[in-house]
């Protein structure tokens, strides 16, 4: 359906301060995930520092002091600076599309909230040139992050600290922006109960966010007043606690998985009705289900901490099963979307086929850890390292790629190379699970995380070299990706309106929409107002 | 070049955008109330942090090492007490009143503007600011005459909750006084009305937060017994 | 957006191409494990699961590591299986030009896969907890008693007396195996306590063969039961730090030796008397200088000493730090240099002196055997 856009007032400002100082929702959704993607490729740099020296046994690359800081940046970037805020980049461009507003409730805030982001960033990088980064993990365990003799963290882990406050008050502001949002904007007909399941999951997602983040910040706090001002809430040695630390860290940092993982199953939500050519099958039971992983998500952080001897274990250890509940609901429901559709197999479908079978892979394993005794075997190994990064890039990454190729359209006006992208999907897909199933088996056998060296008589060299392949073959493929993404600038295909037949608002405006988002709004009586308009069911004013 | 006038009215964007609440609470109160419940948040993983310590603890507060002879920290909760033949002074008992004051004195600024009554709400947010600022003078006072008994950040874990703990909660007394004084001059120029107070809401409603969590600091520092351990 | 012809077909080739990569990558990895497929995938098999156990504890996770894992092959068969099957049936063919059938879901399927995965959870939560219960035991009426002493970046084994508080004898894990290690009785139930200096950092105390790890935390002593297999006397299980601990993390390193019971208590037997027996006295008198080192805070307090080439000297070290080991030993030239005497390590708070032959003039190192980053120069002139 053609719609037709105002002419904007000729700027007297450059492009370039335009973008800077803007309040557009979709410009500032643009940034974020441009940010987010340099962030991704210094992260995945890291990774390639990782895995070049696990590749074989022996300290060849970087001393055993470095090694650390590698991979506590390495995770550091991707959690705070690649998939929390990706995700959050592509909630603040489509929400206000899909619920009809014309920009986000708070646009100044709004660009606050980004360019926190890049300065927070810059601050990490600051570590490599100051002496060291931080290089006590990503997860920062008192007493090591502490000022301790041996510790071997300097000035790198303050900065570090200061980065993320940054970033959480980032991230909480855009929460709050997101639920007034959400709740207060929507256009007429726009009932809860007809949202798309993305708007759902931002909902969700920025519940989690207001209300865990904060409890980070407190941790970082309290850290940075012991590692500088002679505190002790932390330092066993003076009445603290190292477990204290723990406790504090990972009531955010497990609801923070949910963070990075429940916007991604929005877009697979968008991604799989579009390109089967039905509905969501089981609209209400997802939203249902989001919900109870969102609640769920906050009783399960000591499932982190079974080897502590310091947890109450029956109880975190069924929390941690019953998640698996919802999410499997939502499995099943994805799966019967596409069950007796008529599946067009385009890029952004590859991903989300993707999304399911290596998310499944990455719940499973889960299962293993759920179980104590079990944990007691896998804790602190590659298993976990197999886990997360299954549930992380199997999950949130190729989430992340399948909606990319499906909003890419809507916001440049061009269509993405699908030829490229299939190869790329192909090549990512083989690199992933080369890299990190292995994982599995080094775990089993007893490698543990967070080294920089193995023995080479304990038998894990070739599984580390098969992994390091992986590691360079997703690297390539994020080279392809880079290729599309210029190659359909420059000369893809125009998209138009609405290129891929798809259900939510966001197909009824031009591909860019203009500043104010939509000239008019079909009439909305479902959660698919697009495709009831397209299909004659109501209205198309 | 047609402008939003030229739309016809019913499927003019911008109409869709509540300008005032006529369904509910307006979009800045809604996000303050979002707000404060992330700070509630943030001064939930304080509080747990000393629950958790003081719990660990066989004595609690700690003996103090400066003191002579060693005796356990003690926070002096009335304004004069007479320790030793010599006065010792605390202001916290004068300053939560004060602070109670001012969530009264901010409310009343409140309805004032509800009614359109600028006068009565400017001179009713005059006051909560000033309360505020003695607060603020108050608490540093004490910190001087605590630290100068032996208690500071690096004097233990006791040191390191207090003054944690009661350091945010001033950093958002602060940031309220900010906050209000902004509201104030705003009202002075006279940007707020009957129909046209958000932003007042707002700020009391933050500054209403930080009275609350005084008074639960107050209770929690001062006011709960401490425990030796059994002989 | 309808595709041209030519496109189309062009990704047909492309998946295609795609397809056969798949099949040609996965037929080489195969022929990398060997061209006997069936032991390939035996490997496989063997490489998804956990090393034989050698505890009896380790034998019942291992069990229970069983049981989980069928259920989890069931479900990512069945799962899998499900998406699989269902993207190549439904796979929208030329004709397909009216929409499938707009179904919106199913309330009796959403009940069946709530429910069913509800009994499932619950029933894998219930056998963990069973095998929780006789898996993380400690009980003070274990026979032999052992505590594993952890630091920035060795072990220390104390071997216990009948109650559990009196350390009998301390035995240090090298970091080069040069015999060291902790024995354990094969067959009797030993109970290993945890412990590491309050200035000290977590770590972990990990044996993959016993398919357990449990964390060794500053400010808290933990313990554990274990039971090595009578079978398994006359064995060496490697063991590992996993908890990230600072720079040398990854060299923290431990062996069990596994020997059965009688050879245990003779064993220890023999070194306790062997450290009861008074050394024979230093001779009196011509000892020469004394050389003061002092500990404390994982650091030496002195980073430059000096002492008198060619005559025997005395080193009075200090060790401040309480509940931690240390020592003083001299290299030539760089800490890692050939080591030229080490000193007893033993825990803090006390001193000892140190009797050190004559040396020749140069400069030295002196470094602490147990925390390789405490380093400070000697210079003999």
């Amino acid at each position: 359906m053609a719609t037709t856009t105002l002419t904007p007032a000729a700027s007297r400002y450059s492009a370039l301060y335009s973008w800077l100082t803007t309040t557009d929702h979709k410009k500032i959704g643009i940034m974020y995930v441009v940010n987010s993607f340099i962030f991704f490729f210094i992260g995945g740099l890291l990774a390639l520092g990782v895995r070049t020296e696990l590749a074989q046994p022996g300290l060849q690359f970087v001393t055993a002091a470095t090694y650390n800081e590698l991979f506590t940046m390495h995770a550091t970037f991707m959690i705070f600076l690649f998939v929390i805020p990706m995700l959050a980049g592509f909630g603040n461009y489509v929400v206000p599309l899909q619920i009809g507003a014309p920009d986000m409730a708070f646009p100044r805030v709004n660009a606050l909230s980004l360019w926190m982001l890049p300065l927070a960033g810059i601050l990490l990088l600051l570590g490599f040139v100051t002496g060291g980064t931080a290089a006590a993990g990503w997860t920062s365990y008192a007493p090591l992050s502490e000022d301790r003799p041996l510790a071997a963290v300097g000035a790198g882990q303050d900065l570090w600290i200061v980065a993320l406050v940054l970033i959480g008050t980032s991230s909480i502001l855009g929460a709050i922006n997101f639920l007034v949002t959400i709740f207060k904007m929507r256009a007429p007909g726009m009932t809860l109960f007809r949202m798309p399941i993305m708007v759902w999951t931002v909902l969700v997602t920025s519940v989690l966010v207001l209300m865990a983040t904060p409890v980070i910040t407190s941790a970082l706090i309290m850290l940075f007043i012991d590692r500088n001002y002679g505190g002790a809430f932390f330092d066993p040695s003076r009445g603290g606690d190292a477990i204290l630390y723990q406790n504090i860290f990972w009531f955010y940092s497990h609801p923070a998985v949910y963070v990075m993982i429940l916007p991604a199953m929005g877009m697979v939500s968008e991604i799989l009705p579009v390109f089967s050519r039905k509905p969501l099958f089981g609209y209400k039971a997802f939203i249902f289900a989001t919900a109870a992983i969102g609640a769920l998500g906050f009783s399960v952080w000591a499932h982190h901490m079974f080897t502590t001897g310091a947890v109450y274990l029956p109880f975190f250890s069924i929390m941690t099963f019953l998640i698996a509940i919802p999410t499997g609901v939502k499995m099943f429901n994805w799966v019967f979307t596409m069950w007796r559709g008529q599946l067009m197999l385009k890029t952004p479908l590859l991903f989300a086929i993707g999304f399911l079978t290596m998310f499944l892979i990455g719940g499973i394993n889960g299962a293993f850890s759920a179980s104590v005794p079990v944990d007691f075997a896998l804790h602190d190994t590659y298993w976990v390292v197999a886990h997360l990064h299954y549930v992380l890039f199997g999950g949130s990454v190729f989430g992340v790629m399948g909606g990319f190729y499906y909003w890419f359209p809507k916001m440049t006006g061009r269509m993405m190379n699908e030829t490229v992208g299939k190869v790329q999907f192909a090549v990512m897909f083989i690199g992933f699970n080369m890299t990190f199933f292995p994982m599995h088996e080094l775990g089993l056998a007893g490698m543990p995380r967070r080294i920089a060296d193995y023995s080479s008589t304990a038998g894990w060299n070739d599984l580390n070299l098969v992994a390091t392949i992986g590691g360079f073959t997703i690297a390539f493929s994020m080279l392809l990706f880079l290729w599309n993404v210029f190659l359909s600038l420059r000369s893809g295909p125009v998209a138009g309106d609405d290129p891929w037949e798809g259900n939510t608002l966001e197909w009824a405006t031009t591909s860019p929409p203009p500043a104010y988002n939509f000239d008019h709004l079909p009439e909305i009586r479902s959660e698919r107002p697009v495709f009831d308009a397209r299909w004659g069911r109501v209205a198309e004013h | 070049m047609t402008t939003y006038d030229d739309l016809p009215v019913e499927h003019n964007p911008l109409a869709s955008m509540p300008h005032d609440s006529h369904g509910g609470i307006s979009n800045p109160v809604l996000g303050m109330l979002l707000f404060i419940t992330s700070e509630v948040m943030f001064f939930g993983g304080l509080f747990a942090a000393y629950f958790n310590i003081r719990a660990n603890a066989a004595q609690w507060p700690p003996i103090n090492p400066s003191a002579t002879p060693p005796a356990p920290f003690h926070l002096q909760v009335l304004p004069v007490q007479i320790v030793d033949g010599n006065p010792s002074y605390s202001f916290v008992l004068i300053a939560t009143l004060l602070l109670i004051l001012s969530s009264f004195s901010c409310q009343i600024g409140v309805w004032a503007i509800r009614r359109d009554d600028r006068t009565g709400f400017i001179r009713a947010m005059v006051i909560t600011v000033i309360l505020g600022i003695v607060f603020l003078l108050m608490q540093l006072t004490d910190y001087a005459i605590l630290g100068n008994e032996g208690l500071t950040l690096s004097s233990g874990t006791y040191g390191t909750t207090y003054y944690t703990l009661t350091g945010f909660h001033g950093a958002h007394v602060f940031g309220g006084v900010i906050m209000l004084s902004v509201v104030l001059y705003r009202g002075m120029v006279g940007q707020f009305s009957s129909k046209h107070y958000d932003a007042v809401e707002g700020a009391s409603l933050y500054w209403h937060f930080v009275d609350v969590v005084w008074i639960l600091l107050f209770s929690l520092l001062y006011l709960l017994p401490g425990k030796t351990p059994a002989v | 957006m309808s595709s041209s012809r030519r496109s189309r077909s062009r990704e047909t080739a492309v998946f295609a191409l795609a397809v056969g990569a798949l099949i040609i990558g996965v037929s080489l990895i195969l022929l990398f494990y060997g061209a006997n497929v069936l032991k390939a995938g035996n490997e496989i098999l063997t490489g998804l699961y956990p090393p034989i156990a050698v505890t009896t504890q380790g034998a019942e996770v291992r069990n229970l590591y069983t049981v989980i894992f069928l259920i989890a092959v069931a479900i990512f068969l069945v799962v899998e299986g499900l998406i699989i099957w269902t993207v190549i049936r439904y796979r929208r063919k030329p004709g397909d030009v009216t929409l499938p059938p707009q179904t919106h879901g199913n309330n009796i399927a959403e009940f069946v896969w709530t429910v069913v995965p509800t009994i499932i959870v619950i029933f894998m939560f219930i056998v963990s907890w069973q095998t929780l219960n006789s898996v993380d035991v400690s009980s003070s009426s274990a026979q032999t008693k052992i505590r594993a002493v952890a630091g920035q970046f060795q072990w220390t084994f104390e071997y216990l007396d009948q109650t559990g508080t009196k350390v009998e004898y301390t035995e240090f894990q090298s970091l080069v195996a040069k015999g060291g290690g902790m024995y354990v009785p094969a067959g009797r139930t030993v109970q290993l306590q945890l412990f590491v200096s309050p200035k000290d950092v977590i770590h972990a105390f990990y044996v993959p063969q016993f398919l357990f790890k449990r964390d060794v935390v500053p400010g808290r002593t933990t313990s554990f039961d274990f039971t090595v297999d009578a079978a398994d006397a006359g064995q060496t299980f490697r063991g590992q730090c996993a908890e990230l601990c600072g720079t040398l993390h990854s060299t923290m390193l431990f062996d069990v030796k596994a020997v059965t019971a009688p050879e245990f208590d003779t064993w220890l037997a023999g070194k306790v008397a062997e450290a009861n027996a008074t050394p024979a006295p230093a001779p009196s008198g011509a000892v020469g200088e004394t050389v003061h080192i002092s500990a404390s805070g994982i650091k030496y307090e002195q980073t430059d000493v000096s002492a008198k080439a060619g005559a025997p000297f005395q080193i009075e070290f200090e060790n401040k730090d309480a509940g931690t080991p240390h020592n003083v030993s001299i290299h030539q030239g760089s800490p890692t240099g050939t080591e030229v005497f080490q000193g007893a390590i033993f825990n803090g708070v006390a001193t000892k002196d140190y009797e050190v032959k004559a040396l020749d003039a140069g400069t030295y190192s002196f470094v602490c055997t147990v925390h390789p980053t405490m380093i400070g120069t000697l210079t003999v002139k």
